[in-house]
């Protein structure tokens, strides 16, 4: 639990900006630092054919294809809780480099996107973006505990409860 | 004329050849009954990523845009990348309205370098949440 919450916080909070372009180790089994090229893909544009404009604009979960043909699903971004697609949108269909940690768990490959950059020599972003659009989206109220603040879990919660069963209530 | 017939094989097959590295590959029907979970939280055990001591984070997660997949009952982690007509998977609440369920769904299959992908074509049948682990585990992960 101890270290659950440590990974947890490291990756939202502690890191200053000072940071280097370079993925860090979160401690999780199997992880490894990985950086390399690839295009940024549609999952289910890539597997079906079926292919909105601009890789679905932020609501398809995206992929990174490398030129071997290997398709990473981009899991996981720099946010607590949040995803890569805000990271990844902007560059549909565009070669990036990417750097993050490569997990290889015997029940599926993860990928958690930390930097990011068009290749060959794009300027390196931080992986932050859900929580960027988060604040715009929320009248500039910080990211950082975005999960206790959005107004579509509040309301999720209200409903039906932190179990997801109304009714069912935490013991005090 | 045989020579004519040859050419026209020949490109023909360089077209079909072309066109099928090129074509999606059809899934395969499947039909798949377990639990809806957090992608990301389940499989890197990073906290207790099942049932009701998980579903608050869960929501969180799905919210956040990470991949929402159905654990099934077999231990295959199937990642959903579609529901019946709905083809966004960002955080979209037809999911997160079933996030922790017990269902039953029928889709198709994409396997793809060590993930299972499914276009869920039919959820048919849905038995609400009835995993309940918060009594052992609590509130995941911050026990509130
Ligand atoms: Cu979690």
């Amino acid at each position: 639990m101890k270290r659950t919450l440590s990974i947890l916080f490291t990756a939202a909070f502690l890191i200053g900006p000072g940071a280097s372009q370079a993925a860090e180790e979160w401690g999780i089994d199997g992880e490894k630092k990985a950086r390399f090229e690839a295009k940024v893909v549609d999952v289910l544009c890539e597997l079906t054919g079926d292919c909105p404009a601009d890789c679905g604009s932020g609501k398809r979960q995206l992929g990174l294809l490398k030129d071997d043909g290997t398709l990473i699903l981009a899991v996981k971004n720099f946010d607590i809780f949040a995803g890569a697609a805000d990271d990844l949108k902007g560059f549909c269909n565009k070669r990036i480099v990417a750097d993050g940690l490569l997990i290889n768990n015997p029940k599926m490959p993860l990928f958690a996107l930390q930097y990011k950059k068009l290749a060959p020599d794009g300027k390196w972003s931080r992986a932050n973006q859900f929580g960027k659009e988060w604040s715009k989206a929320n009248g500039g109220k910080k990211a950082g505990q975005w999960f206790k603040n959005d107004p579509r879990i509040k309301k999720a919660i209200a409903e039906k409860g932190v179990f997801g069963i109304p009714g069912l209530k935490p013991k005090k | 004329m045989k020579k004519l017939l040859s050419a026209l094989t020949v490109l023909a097959v360089a077209f079909f050849t072309v066109s099928g590295a090129h074509a999606a590959a059809a899934g395969k029907r499947v039909t798949v009954t377990g639990e809806i979970v957090d992608t990301w939280c389940y499989v890197t055990e990073i906290m207790y990523g099942l049932g009701t001591a998980h579903h608050q984070c869960a929501v969180w997660c799905a919210i956040g845009g990470i991949p929402v997949s159905v654990l099934g009952e077999d231990g295959n982690v199937y990642v959903v990348l579609k529901v019946e007509e709905d083809g966004t998977n960002v955080a979209n609440p037809r999911i997160i309205n079933i996030q922790t369920h017990k269902v039953t769904v029928d889709g198709d299959l994409y396997e793809r370098d060590g993930v299972k992908y499914l276009i869920v074509t039919q959820v048919v049948d849905d038995k609400g949440i009835v995993n309940l682990t918060h009594e052992e585990y609590g509130i995941q992960p911050f026990g509130k």
